[in-house]
């Protein structure tokens, strides 16, 4: 095991993720909804799978998927959350 | 009659067997029919196949799929996939550098909801609602600033 190599690794994902949309997301997830257990697990879940992704595809998952149109559905996804949750404040 | 149009409801829900509703409706049947009784004895029956810990289940599940797919979409192909990859691939060593993303980014979403619960206790829930909702907005504007940019 090359321990080098794991800290170095933790600590540049880490530092890069900090205050990350990621991390901004489940700030808001965990605070707007009820279960924070599934909310932690939902984006811990996500998170690995999406590196495990990066680990294994390498450099092919940006051929296999068309990554602008997977972020694109994202950001309707995550504006839609918002605008459901603005929503009930703008019309009382 | 009216009886039985009232049942029909509840013997469309899978989860009650059709004896039971009617059952329920034959010892109620002397009682004079109102519309309100028949109401709450309608609400009652429709909570019974719905306890409420298959309910919080179910929304645990919706919420954990909901915030799995929504972030692992805005993950793919962003910087932190693009450091693993091209670290593993400089090492040679992916599971060791797996490993290491992968802790660091349990870690910053543990930070990330141990912070949302915090503020949810100190800010009143209207003033938390549309903050969370801009804040999703805003990670709504950022990703598409990345797709723009990509």
């Amino acid at each position: 095991m090359d321990w080098n190599l794991l800290g170095l690794s933790f600590v540049m994902v880490f530092i890069s993720e900090l205050g990350d949309k990621s991390q901004l997301a489940a700030i808001a997830l965990s605070g707007s909804s009820k279960s924070l257990r599934a909310v932690f697990l939902g984006s811990s879940a996500a998170l690995l799978l999406a590196s495990f992704l990066g680990v294994v595809l390498g450099e092919g998952v940006s051929h296999l998927l068309p990554l602008q149109f997977v972020k694109a559905i994202a950001a309707i996804g995550f504006a839609g959350m918002g605008l459901r949750l603005l929503w009930p404040v703008e019309a009382p | 009659m009216e009886y039985l149009s009232a049942s029909e409801p509840l013997t469309s829900n899978p989860e009650i067997p059709n004896s039971k509703p009617a059952a329920v409706l034959q010892t109620e049947a002397p009682k004079t029919e109102n519309f309100q009784d028949s109401i709450v004895r309608l609400s009652s029956l429709a909570e019974l196949p719905q306890p409420s810990p298959k309910q919080n289940r179910q929304a645990e599940l919706r919420i954990f799929l909901s915030t799995f797919f929504t972030i692992f979409l805005a993950e793919l192909g962003d910087k932190t996939q693009v450091t693993t990859l091209l670290m593993s691939a400089e090492s040679h060593a992916p599971w060791v550098v797996f490993a290491g993303a992968g802790t660091a980014l349990v870690a910053t979403s543990l930070i990330g909801v141990w912070l949302g619960c915090w503020l949810a206790k100190r800010v009143s829930a209207r003033t938390l609602e549309t903050a969370t909702g801009g804040l999703l907005l805003l990670v709504s504007v950022l990703l598409l600033w990345d797709v723009v940019h990509l």
